[in-house]
């Protein structure tokens, strides 16, 4: 039998743009120290430490040597996982397998990346083929542009759905303290005048670029019960990946395979067959107002083609039936490293009901996703029980 | 900690060379875009999908390909847009230049689409649905600027 | 389709080039800003005592902030070295240096004339660039100290 695996620490960074205050070492160190705190655990009871970080933002190709004097990781087993935007969650995912394994009963996951010590869409633009499609690529704001035109052609979604997406994200950063985007007055016509990165693409579309870090403590049920009173419980961890060029996949937003294959094995792992409904809250890996639309008819939050209806109805929102990223999301935060894991953070306090300012009352179910490399899709149900 | 007045960064420029081997498939694509100007690519036996880029295995139904298609030099913009964010190309380690148009162009004949550049920058005409040709240089060297861009055609 | 003797360059060669810019941090910005003034920082954390070089603003080992720095050298000892005979600047080792007084080696240049030869344990000074910005490329190199 697999042990069960609970989170019962989490820590982050407050995000920003530039911390020029902090190198890398020390800037994780701050999530680490505040994990470490927040689970009530030593160092000495930490068995292993994995990390996840996307080496081509700091051009440093073994970021898990910091690991040892500033993060915890002296002589401790240590993997390091690159999986692009999924890496958060993959980390997490590897966490809990070593868990759920019995390989160990305590484990330090730790997600982080400096954006600003590099040059963002210059290191995605590195992801594209180099054979067939690096010359023209664009970062991931290119991709995200062309993702979305197909999606619009879909029908159903419009400039200003995407907009109220936007807006959502900032009005529910400005609750958390952690945000890096502070933005509680922005209006929608801010967004849709905001200017055109690539379109449909607008600046407040997307976004930003975060120096950020976080760190989060996983534990098999046998400590997890003495260690936390309400832990949060991870009841089902998928993977779904997609092929390999950006052209193979049709409708690679309004339709993403990857993420409606994982989403729909995950609800059936723990039993969901309603998810808007069922579950109490998502942290999902939006790094586009557009992306937010379509996965929510990708993971199942409504029929394709009424994305639009969702959001104009408000279900999505705080106080909606059901609120998606309360924290503000990837649109106020992304320090790529580091996102999907505080996607996992993120929905581990709203069941720990430790989110504060931005708390969903009464969460049982949460869902966390990572989204990343060529369409890849993590997918992890959180809850407050087993 | 001891206090500094000043924060220091310290820059690095990485330039890495690197020699990608092309493969039996594209080296093939390419052989016959450069000799003959044409487009070809690959179907699988089992689904029938015809792939472009050309790959050994279809990855849905794990089945080796096998049988080369000619696909037209026309196809369709199934995602286009305008790129208009400054950014640094890691190719050249200088500003890309924008705007420039690109399109997810998907060749008649073909199962999957691809990336390339659209000699159109106006947000208005670049959109998907919109029928698109590849403009094929006369002086090839057997690579994907080969075909220089595609061009809306009406 | 008819393969053609005027074959494709099967290899396609790509130039990656991606500028950086570190935060250095406030213990290693002390380090560098003292290198202005020919001098080296060490942090020394108060639980192990353990001096490092380039220092640190936290002990991994005792998991506590270092508040404590010191200096160290200029002189040191060659702890380690790799020749490159191959190199654009033959005679030129790379070497690990530690310090006087430290517990960690920098890994730097060492600066051989004719006849000399790297070795282990031997000492070794700093030969400073006259104009001196915060970088450890102010230490233009280490030479050996002769015996005696």
């Amino acid at each position: 039998m697999p042990q069960k695996v609970a989170i019962i620490g989490t820590g982050q960074t407050k995000h920003a743009a530039k911390r020029t205050d902090v190198n890398i070492r020390e800037l994780v160190n701050e999530a680490v120290t505040r994990a470490l705190i927040d689970a009530e655990v030593q160092l000495d009871e930490i068995d292993a430490i994995m990390i996840g970080n996307m080496e081509p933002f700091e051009g440093f190709m073994f970021p898990e040597h910091w690991a040892v004097e500033g993060w915890g990781g002296y002589l401790k087993p240590s993997v390091k996982f690159n999986t692009g935007g999924t890496v958060g969650t993959t980390t997490i995912a590897a966490s809990y397998y070593y868990i759920a394994a019995g390989i160990y009963d305590t484990v330090l996951a730790i997600g982080f990346e400096k954006q600003s010590d590099g040059h963002t869409q210059t290191a995605i633009t590195t992801v594209g083929d180099p054979v067939w499609e690096r010359t023209m690529m664009a970062g991931a704001v290119g991709n995200f542009a062309l993702m979305a035109s197909t999606f619009i052609a879909e029908g159903g979604v419009t400039d200003e759905h995407a907009a109220k997406v936007a807006v959502k994200a900032r009005h529910n950063g400005a609750r958390n303290v952690n945000a890096h985007l502070q933005m509680p007055d922005l209006k929608v016509e801010d967004v849709m005048k905001s200017e055109l990165l690539s379109w449909p693409v607008r600046k407040l579309d997307m976004c930003p670029q975060s120096d950020g870090a976080v760190a989060v403590v996983l534990t098999a049920d046998h400590l997890a019960k003495k260690r936390c009173a309400r832990p949060a419980w991870i009841r089902a961890v998928t993977t779904a990946h997609e092929q390999q060029y950006m052209g193979d996949s049709p409708k690679r937003l309004a339709v993403m395979r990857s993420q409606t294959a994982a989403s729909r094995r995950l609800y059936k792992m723990v039993g969901i067959t309603n998810p808007r409904k069922e579950l109490d809250v998502a942290e999902i890996y939006e790094v586009a107002s557009w992306a937010e639309l379509a996965m929510y008819q990708n993971l199942g939050f409504c029929e394709p083609g009424e994305a639009g209806k969702l959001i104009d109805e408000g279900v999505t929102l705080m106080g909606g039936e059901l609120p998606v990223n309360p924290s503000g999301g990837v649109l106020c935060t992304n320090p790529i490293g580091a996102t999907a894991m505080i996607r996992v953070a993120e929905a581990a306090l709203q069941v720990m009901g430790k989110a504060g300012e931005h708390q969903v009352p009464n969460v049982k179910t949460a869902l966390a996703t990572g989204y990343g490399g060529n369409a890849w899709t993590d997918a992890m149900i959180l809850s407050a029980s087993f | 900690m001891a206090k500094t007045d000043e924060v220091i960064r310290v820059p690095f420029l990485m330039k890495m060379e690197y020699r990608y081997a092309l493969g039996a498939y594209a080296s093939r694509f390419f052989q016959e875009l450069k000799d003959h100007g044409r487009l070809f690519g690959i179907r699988c036996p089992e689904c029938e999908r015809v792939y472009i880029p050309p790959r050994p295995v279809c990855g849905i139904c794990f089945v080796e390909t096998g049988e080369w298609v000619p696909v037209s030099d026309e196809g369709v913009l199934v995602g286009a847009t305008v790129v208009r964010l400054p950014f640094i190309d890691p190719m050249t380690g200088e500003r890309r230049p924008v705007p420039y148009g690109m399109g997810i162009i998907r060749l008649d004949g073909a199962s999957t689409a691809m990336y390339h550049f659209v000699d159109e920058t106006d947000d208005a005409k670049l959109k998907v649905g919109r029928r698109v040709k590849a403009r094929i240089r006369a002086n090839r060297k057997g690579n994907m600027r080969d075909i220089e861009c595609f061009e809306l055609v009406d | 389709m008819s393969a053609n003797s005027n074959s494709v360059d099967p290899i396609v060669e790509q130039k990656i080039q991606i500028p950086y810019s570190y935060v250095a941090g406030p213990a290693v910005s002390r380090f560098l800003t003292g290198l202005k003034d020919c001098v080296f920082y060490a942090s020394e954390c108060d639980a192990c005592g353990r001096k490092t070089v380039p220092p640190l603003s936290f002990c991994g080992r005792c998991w506590k902030p270092i508040r404590e720095f010191v200096t160290v050298g200029p002189r040191g000892v060659v702890e380690s070295f790799a020749s490159m005979p191959g190199g654009e600047t033959p005679g030129v080792v790379y070497a690990l240096v530690r310090l006087r007084g430290a517990d960690t080696c920098l890994p730097h240049l060492l600066d051989l004339v004719p006849g000399q030869k790297a070795q282990i344990g031997a000492e070794v000074e700093p030969v400073w660039n006259e104009e001196r910005e915060g970088s450890v490329l102010d230490i233009r190199s280490f030479r050996l100290r002769q015996a005696g």
